[in-house]
């Protein structure tokens, strides 16, 4: 497994944003869905290892973080996209990506090649001498597609990664996803169910910090059948279903 | 796209061999031409720190860029003339307060964009952030003690104001690092050394006592190695409970 999650939790003062989440994940593509502030991104970030757990346990490609030895070496071999992210407006796209090949601590050798297959992975080839600042947001987004996969990684931590996407390049992303997701444990969250419906292998779905389903999208629809629950698509339905049932749970417990 | 007029180029000059990866080869291409050919700085600090990440980030330092080094120069220029004209030791006194607003901005969630993801990154964001503050107070000491020597400053003031530089330097670092704030580091480093500065002066002491005092030397070592501790917690990465 490449991602071992045994009831962790972070809190941030009073707030618990993760709630006890026990979760396993080999390769495939994993969609992570949920409503603002259900703790997806801090869910993400302790699994990028830039956020350490309040308690539970978190092993990652076999390894503890907890080690400097263990974190540098996961490091080397994860993927991260933020959901905000930073950039140097003054790199162009090449720079930016070899920037962190680089402190993924990639053989130098490797970094040119590995740069442009991942430039050109996101279809940015024709920007790649461009700075930062003049590209759109969709353009910044695949940027920071580009640096987390420019590694080949074997655990790939997106967070709103079709965000700013028009809808050709996102059919373009999830064929990425697919693709990584043959060989590699691909995390996306997002808030988008198609995308978890054309890319998704499973899905898991987290609500106020906790994890209240974990299934193929084919399990989340039938959740909303029959259910009367709102959505468009049956794969929304279903979602709002397990919502639903989620929250009442919590209010007959309360 | 130039990979379609190379592939297109290709098949112009005639049959080849019909396996042929074009995507491969130009990859290949794109990978020679996008390549960014490193300065001899960044080489140099490559080999000395065995890291290219490491000299990468080095020279992406934001207080060892050229507009900044360029400012640095000039106010030490200006602290030159004032030496000259007044007698008083206005580069060492500047020098500090100088050195401590670069330290405060050598790293940090506030002065670095990708901060999140440097966070994630196998060349620690620690080690990043003590191989900058090093260069950067090793050139500032330099053009430092170059601008003092200028002023024609006795030796004892020339290099008199390293120590109570560190000791600015590492406030700054302390607090821009506690913080999460540059700027509050560099407003703390500069006016701690500027109350420094005004309290010896308040006492009846000259402005150079605070740097040629050997009195003084003892506590502001003692002060910058607990701004330094100070910094190393703040800059540290809890271990997760796993």
């Amino acid at each position: 497994m490449n991602v071992e999650l045994t009831e962790l939790t972070r809190r941030f003062g009073h707030t618990q944003a993760v709630a006890g989440v026990t979760l396993e994940a080999g390769p495939g593509v994993f969609g992570l869905l949920g409503p603002n502030g259900a703790g997806k991104t801090s869910l993400l970030r302790m699994m990028a290892t830039a956020l350490p757990p309040t308690s539970g346990t978190l092993r990652l490609l076999g390894r503890d973080p907890g080690g400097y030895g263990p974190r540098r070496e996961i490091r080397r071999r994860l993927g991260y996209l933020p959901q905000n992210l930073g950039y140097y407006p003054g790199f162009t796209v090449a720079d930016f990506v070899e920037y962190f090949a680089l402190l993924k601590d990639m053989p130098p050798r490797r970094v040119a090649r590995a740069v442009a297959t991942a430039i050109e992975h996101v279809g940015l080839g024709d920007k790649a001498r461009s700075k930062l600042r003049t590209l759109s947001g969709g353009m910044l987004r695949r940027a920071g597609i580009a640096q987390a996969i420019v590694n080949e990684p074997e655990l790939l931590l997106l967070d709103e990664p079709t965000a700013g996407l028009d809808p050709e390049q996102r059919v373009a992303f999830r064929a990425l996803l697919r693709e990584f997701g043959q060989r590699s444990t691909v995390i996306v969250s997002t808030h988008l169910v198609e995308d978890v419906a054309a890319a998704c292998t499973e899905v898991t779905l987290m609500d106020t910090g906790r994890l209240v389903f974990h299934g193929t999208p084919d399990e989340l629809i039938a959740r909303g059948e029959g259910s009367g629950a709102a959505g468009d698509a049956p794969l929304e339905r279903g979602y709002s279903a397990v919502l639903a049932a989620a929250r009442s749970g919590v209010a007959a417990r309360s | 796209m130039i990979g379609d007029e190379l592939a297109g180029g290709y098949r112009d000059t005639g049959p080849g061999p019909g396996d042929v990866d074009l995507d491969r080869v130009w990859l290949g291409v794109a990978a020679q031409v996008w390549r960014r050919r490193p300065g001899p700085v960044e080489r140099a600090a490559g080999r000395l720190l065995r890291s290219p990440g490491l000299a990468r980030a080095l020279v992406t330092t934001p207080s060892l860029l050229l507009g900044w080094v360029i400012a640095t120069v000039v106010i030490l220029l200006a602290g030159i003339g004032f030496t000259l004209g007044t007698g008083r030791p206005w580069v060492a006194l500047l020098a500090p307060a100088v050195a401590a607003a670069g330290i405060a901005y050598a790293y940090g969630p506030g002065i670095d964009p990708a901060w999140e993801l440097s966070q994630s990154m196998a060349v620690s964001d620690r080690m990043v952030l003590l191989i900058r503050a090093l260069a950067v107070f090793g050139l500032n000491a330099i053009l430092g003690l170059a601008a003092s020597a200028a002023s024609g400053a006795a030796a004892a003031v020339t290099f008199g104001w390293l120590v109570p530089m560190t000791a600015a330097c590492a406030l700054a670092l302390a607090v821009a690092t506690a913080t999460r704030s540059p700027n509050t580091g560099a407003a703390a480093g500069m006016s701690g050394w500027l109350i420094v500065i005004l309290s010896a002066h308040a006492a009846g002491a000259t402005f150079a006592a605070v740097i040629t005092d050997s009195a003084l030397i003892a506590p502001y070592l003692a002060f910058a190695a607990c701004c330094g501790a100070v910094a190393w917690f703040a800059t540290r990465i809890p271990r997760g409970t796993s």
